[in-house]
């Protein structure tokens, strides 16, 4: 997948270009008189820490480098000026020209600003938003190092750090309407937070990290299930000819996606019962979102009766008192491979119905396939069935109104009779 | 002391308990199941397994209560007391009657109530009894469908599980209201009765209790005694005191090689009799 190339590329570009800016330093170093290539001249200011500067709205920006820092970086044997090629200031006069040229990382590592520039971080930059991430929010100045290392910014175990500074942070995400979510607390407890060999990048791709809403975007639905598959391929193999999978594919917004049912930054282990798709909450909460919800049943089709006659089945009212042995949606429709019952390969095709019920029901007749399956009852059902139980209903409630009526009208009267009587 | 009716021997009132155990426990397993969700159920779906335990129980429970009537079938054939109930418990006339009276009775419409003898069963246990029987055999037959459902289904359509389990649960409502309603009445509610009849713990009637319950038997049990009234004590049937009498001697020769069915008899006659003979611990 094209927006699954990390920085490793770049890296490899840079060693391969790094002896060429070298020599070309000491070459411009040589031309202009001064030692460039030499940090000392550079440091020899720049290594006082009260060195500081005001900018054009007058914030104070602290010009410390440290030297150990930048030595022990990815880039110690760079020069100041490699990537601080102009500098317009009056300090800087001999070397400085018109332009302030802001230190371009791009000169080098052209592969992640291509991909930066289609990310959503660069075009908020665009936007004018001051805090949107820049290369060196996310990779540090000059302390930069290698991502393969622990200590790196970019290093898989502090990615979530990195990105945290920002997301993380009540004022930021709330100024810039990210929606009050932070991720941190979620992708914590969830399962591939405690991995930790899972973070932020997995699923949002790291400089080419795109909007919820582009469609390029590894997040953007109807990528979603792509995204999840680098990992879990056979769960997206199974999704994607499943009913739901066919259809979130086509951009069906309601259709649901692998976040629908697991959730996006906390997703939990199975077995977790926090987890929306712990066996407990599949048939109360996680199916029923879209199956006992109107607008969704009216706009595909389809009834919200499944869900209300599971519930008043032997199977639903088990369940719902919490019994892990009943059956609940995915135990006959399946998981990740949902069919509808006109798909011979599904589950509940009449003629494998048999054989679904079977797995709890050994030695099912075929009289388990036949009649309606989710039947309503009720005297004008459609089916005999729902109409026997529906005439069943009414006979007996008429017989529980009388029978129990005419009791307890004779047993009153007899009690009133009894009270009068004790009156005297 | 008061003159004391027998009207339970401890047989029966074992029976009576066990009825009500049974029964009790049906109904709230079976409710737990209906209303999975209602407040009073928490203490089950709390507990771990505690639908499957709920099952279990509710299983448990109507095969108790099936063994139950089964043994009173046989009680109600091979004992002469268990005869004469079978035989005092059929509806006749004089129950309509005695229901329709009261009925006039409770609404004053006779005017001065009229005094009513009603026999060793009157019309309320007589209901309640047939009632009794009609549900037993109903929720056996619907709960084994429901239970073997594998089995029934090798035969039946589905639609008749569904029918089967619907008239359970409605058969539970209309037996469980019928007790609270009628028979709570009767023993706890009821203004000549209340706090409670006693004879299900103690197997007594009171000689007020007769009267006003079952006046028809009182005066029969007084024209046989002859007017010489004495304390009935336990062992002493109203019948006369002969409890077990059938060919006592014949069934003892024959001993284990009698037909299955008199071998069942004796293990129902020593039972009653180590019910009888028991005189607590």
């Amino acid at each position: 997948m094209k927006w699954r190339e990390d920085g490793s590329k770049a890296w490899s570009i840079l060693w391969g270009v790094l002896p060429v800016f070298l020599i070309l330093g000491l070459i411009l170093g040589g031309m202009t008189g001064v030692a460039w290539s030499d940090n000392s001249l550079c440091l020899g200011c720049h290594q006082d820490e009260s060195l500081k500067k005001q900018d054009a709205r007058g914030k104070s920006i602290p010009l410390f480098v440290a030297e150990a820092g930048f030595k022990n970086s990815v880039h110690g044997k760079l020069s100041c000026s490699d990537c601080h090629t102009r500098i317009k200031d009056d300090k800087h006069a001999e070397g400085g020209k018109a332009v302030d040229k802001k230190v371009n990382c791009a000169t080098c590592h052209e592969e992640a600003e291509k991909e930066y520039l289609q990310g959503l971080h660069s075009k908020m930059i665009m936007k004018g938003i001051e805090r949107a991430a820049n290369c060196y929010d996310c990779h540090g100045k000059h302390n930069i190092l290698p991502s393969k290392n622990p200590k790196s910014m970019t290093h898989v175990s502090n990615i979530e750090k990195t990105c945290d500074r920002c997301h993380s942070d009540v004022g930021f995400v709330k100024q810039h309407g990210l929606g009050e979510a932070l991720p941190k607390d979620e992708f914590k407890k969830s399962v591939h937070g405690k991995t930790g060999e899972v973070t932020c990048t997995n699923c949002h791709g790291s400089h080419s990290q795109r909007s919820l809403i582009d469609p390029k975007s590894t997040i953007f639905r109807s990528n979603i299930p792509q995204t999840c598959g680098v990992c879990h391929p056979d769960i997206t193999k199974q999704f994607v000819g499943s009913v739901h999978g066919v259809l979130a594919a086509r951009g069906r917004a309601d259709s649901p996606t692998c976040t629908t049912c697991h959730g996006f930054h906390g997703i939990k282990a199975k077995v977790d019962p926090d987890s929306p798709v712990n066996e407990r909450r599949i048939a109360l909460t996680t199916c029923p979102q879209c199956h006992a919800a109107e607008r969704i049943s009216k706009e595909y089709k389809i009834t919200t009766t499944p869900v209300k006659s599971y519930y008043d089945s032997f199977h639903g009212l088990s369940y719902r008192g919490g019994d892990t042995l009943s059956a609940h949606c995915a135990s006959c429709h399946g998981v990740h491979d949902i069919l509808p019952s006109s798909d011979p390969k599904s589950m509940i095709h009449k003629d494998n119905l048999q054989k679904t019920c079977g797995t709890c029901h050994p030695g099912a007749s075929e009289n388990f396939a036949k009649g309606k399956m989710h039947a309503v009852v009720s005297i004008t059902g459609e089916e005999f069935g729902e109409k026997a139980v529906g005439w069943v209903r009414v006979i007996y409630i008429i017989l529980i109104v009388a029978v129990i009526g005419g009791l307890t009208f004779f047993n009153f009267t007899d009690w009133l009779r009894k009270t009068i009587d004790r009156r005297h | 002391m008061t003159k004391k009716y027998l009207r339970m021997t401890l047989n029966e009132r074992m029976q009576h308990i066990n009825l009500a155990v049974n029964f009790t426990l049906l109904v709230i397993t079976g409710f737990a199941l209906s209303y999975s969700t209602a407040f009073w159920v928490s203490p089950i779906t709390d507990a771990p397994l505690g639908m499957t335990l709920r099952g279990f129980l509710h299983r448990l429970c109507g095969v108790a209560t099936v063994f139950l009537g089964g043994y009173h079938i046989l009680y109600c054939i091979f004992t002469e007391r268990g005869r004469g109930i079978a035989k005092d418990m059929i509806p006749g006339l004089k129950d309509a009657k005695d229901l329709w009276e009261t009925l006039k009775n409770n609404l004053f419409i006779n005017r001065p109530a009229k005094l009513l003898k009603m026999p060793r069963f009157n019309f309320r246990e007589k209901l309640e009894y047939l009632g009794l029987i009609w549900g037993t055999i109903v929720m056996t037959v619907t709960g084994f469908i429901l239970w073997f459902k594998t089995e029934w289904l090798q035969f039946f359509p589905m639609w008749t599980w569904d029918v089967a389990r619907a008239i359970h649960f409605y058969e539970a409502v209309l037996a469980t209201l019928t007790i609270i309603v009628w028979h709570f009445y009767s023993v706890i509610f009821n203004p000549d009765t209340y706090p409670m009849s006693w004879a299900w713990i103690t197997g007594n009637l009171t000689e007020h209790e007769m009267e006003e319950e079952h006046g028809l038997e009182l005066e029969k049990i007084k024209a046989q005694s002859k007017g010489e009234l004495k304390e009935f004590s336990e062992a002493v049937t109203a019948g006369g005191g002969r409890v077990y009498t059938i060919r006592r001697g014949k069934l003892e020769e024959e001993g284990e090689k009698g037909a299955s069915i008199r071998r069942l008899y004796g293990i129902v006659r020593s039972f009653n009799e180590t019910i009888k003979n028991w005189k607590g611990t």
